[in-house]
């Protein structure tokens, strides 16, 4: 009885210990998650900064209507889903190969080196990788320079002058900074395949391409199949999409450059059109996440695997 | 011991793996070796191109004149600070949050977790978070830094799966013993969860280091922006130009604008490089055992 009643109090003392641990990280996204949602509502409004959130006059979807009349708005969304498109295709198997390929290297150090130094640019700013891209894709630099060295081209590309460049330009960037990191999931999944599986393999007289199609390949298809249900859903928001926009992007390139991102920020903090560009963002909020419940209805009908 | 014979196949797939990833190796590794050759480098001379391989004339100039630019050294001085501060109070505050998670008896935990998984999914937007900072006098204000990114889900499942794997026992022997959950959570728990406290970590700290979204938008006073800012400030190399012009009306110098973008690249650089080998060997399993969970 005394004892029931002492475990009692200390379970209350750890409850309430408990709910302390969580409080930080609840006031956050209360406050910087949810608060905003409320904000939302401006996006039908006639907003004006002087008459806060509850005041202006409910203008229905005038804004949403203006948007999709805007012919900027029509060049930054085909811009983003032009570039979102071609980056998941030109990226997206980089990493399985990658990861494929490192898993073949015989030499143990080696592959530690090769893989620690491809992780890398996952880690840098795109600040730094901007900066990188312009040095090394100037008309004088030193792309140009090595391709005309050999004879490839005579005059230098303008890579980032030439609009016909940009979306190819953004998923190479992605390949570069993205392909090592992306790798090490799937090697993760890889190095747990139990071994005496590879020497069943051997025993059968498979050889190492046939391993790799018929165990490793295998072994990573869910890793795969959700990765690709979650590139999906961001095609909208678009991972590097934005930081190239915003860092690469100029008067030259602007009629491929510029997306959805850059758009929102454009009319809400620079010009301060609030609740125009707040209507923006709903819609692409809403884009994305409509998306992703495709793409996850899309992958449970096809092979059971679900992310939520 | 007799070495196993390779066949013709083992030695293609060898060659073929080894000479692929050195394709990319170089791919990645180069641009960042050409920054620091030409940082190394005289500024005059380097003006001359064909920097390839090596310095061609060795000077430390570029990185002293970086150390000696008042706005760069404040730039320094508060990535580094918002770095560390941001850093170890999210981890805390995430680490903690994912600890309470993991206990059944959690009262409303089923409902915190709904509350976090929807900010995965959804959000207010930029417009109505710059009003929610601007209300709360966070604008212009170093803890805009801070406050908002103390807790991100993704890196709280992380937490959390690694939490679950720990042995019971000892949380039981604490427990019977009389500890109490903080007690439990910052003497056994944590000692025990490096390999995942690193790796969050780091996700966070790179995130602090690298960001230019906030400094760019939500701060105007020059004393608290960060080292992106000023990067991409001597991105448009006129206003690098006007720098240099400064410095130079009263010293002799070599140091020219693209010099100094050079040094001021590999300094930002740097950190990141030197930490991140030390977390690297911990990834495979943080994350191994987080994205089985997650």
């Amino acid at each position: 009885m005394q004892q029931a009643k002492t475990k009692g109090i200390r379970n209350g003392g750890n409850q309430i210990t408990l709910q302390l641990m969580i409080l930080p990280a609840l006031l956050t996204i209360l406050i910087f998650s949810y608060l905003p949602m409320f904000g939302i509502v401006i996006a039908f409004k006639d907003y004006n900064v002087l008459d806060g959130f509850f005041a202006g006059k409910w203008v229905g979807l005038a804004h949403f209507r203006e948007m999709f009349a805007d012919e900027r708005f029509q060049s930054a969304l085909r811009n983003t889903l032009g570039m979102s498109s071609i980056k998941l295709i030109l990226t997206f198997m980089a990493p399985v190969l990658f990861a494929l390929i490192l898993n073949e290297i015989p030499f143990a150090r080696y592959k530690k080196w090769a893989q620690t130094l491809t992780t890398l640019p996952h880690f840098l700013s795109y600040v730094i990788i901007a900066t990188l891209t312009m040095i090394f894709l100037d008309p004088k630099g030193i792309v140009n320079g090595v391709l005309q060295g050999l004879g490839i081209i005579d005059q230098p590309i303008e890579f980032l002058a030439d609009p016909g460049h940009f979306w190819t330009l953004g998923a190479s960037l992605d390949l570069w900074q993205e392909t090592g990191w992306g790798a090490i999931i799937y090697l993760a999944a890889i190095t747990g395949i139990n071994t005496e599986i590879y020497e069943a393999a051997k025993v059968d007289g498979a050889g190492r391409l046939r391993t790799i199609w018929h165990i490793n390949l295998p072994a990573i298809k869910g890793t795969i199949m959700v990765l690709l249900i979650l590139n999906i859903g961001s095609i909208i928001y678009g991972g590097s999409n934005f930081n190239q926009s915003y860092l690469l992007g100029n008067v030259f390139n602007r009629d491929t450059s510029y997306v959805l991102g850059y758009y929102t920020l454009d009319n809400g903090l620079l010009q301060m059109r609030y609740a125009f560009a707040t209507a923006v963002d709903l819609f692409q909020s809403v884009v994305s996440l409509v998306l992703l419940l495709l793409a996850n209805w899309g992958a449970k009908k096809l092979n059971g695997s679900n992310i939520f | 011991m007799s070495a196993i014979k390779l066949t013709w196949e083992d030695r293609s797939v060898n060659f073929i793996a080894v000479l692929l990833s050195a394709v990319l190796l170089i791919a990645t590794a180069y641009p960042l070796y050409y920054v620091l050759i030409n940082s190394l480098n005289d500024g005059a001379d380097a003006a001359r191109g064909h920097i390839y391989l090596y310095p061609r004339v060795f000077s430390l100039e570029n990185y002293q004149m970086v150390f000696k630019q008042q706005y760069l050294v404040t730039g320094l001085g508060m990535s580094f600070a918002r770095t560390v501060v941001g850093t170890v109070a999210a981890v805390l505050v995430t680490a903690m949050a994912a600890y309470a998670l993991t206990k059944e008896k959690l009262k409303f935990r089923k409902l915190y977790l709904m509350l976090a998984i929807i900010t995965m999914y959804f959000s207010g937007g930029l417009i109505p978070l710059y009003f929610v900072l601007s209300e709360l006098h966070l604008l212009d204000n170093f803890l805009v830094y801070i406050l908002p990114s103390l807790f991100t889900f993704f890196h709280c499942l992380l937490f959390m799966a690694f939490f679950r794997e720990l042995p019971k026992e000892l949380f039981e022997s604490a427990y019977v013993d009389g500890a109490g959950e903080l007690f439990v959570f910052f003497r056994i728990v944590i000692p025990l969860s490096m390999p995942v406290v690193a790796t969050i970590s780091l996700f966070v700290g790179v995130n602090h280091w690298n960001d230019y979204f906030i400094p760019s938008f939500f701060i105007t006073k020059e004393n608290l922006q960060t080292l992106p800012v000023i990067l991409i400030r001597l991105l448009s190399l006129s206003e690098a130009q006007q720098q240099i012009q400064q410095y130079l009306g009263n010293h002799q110098s070599k140091v020219t604008m693209e010099s100094l973008r050079y040094a001021t690249l590999f300094v930002s650089v740097l950190p990141i490089t030197l930490l991140y080998p030390m977390v690297q060997r911990y990834f495979v399993k943080g994350m191994l055992v987080g994205s089985i969970k997650a």
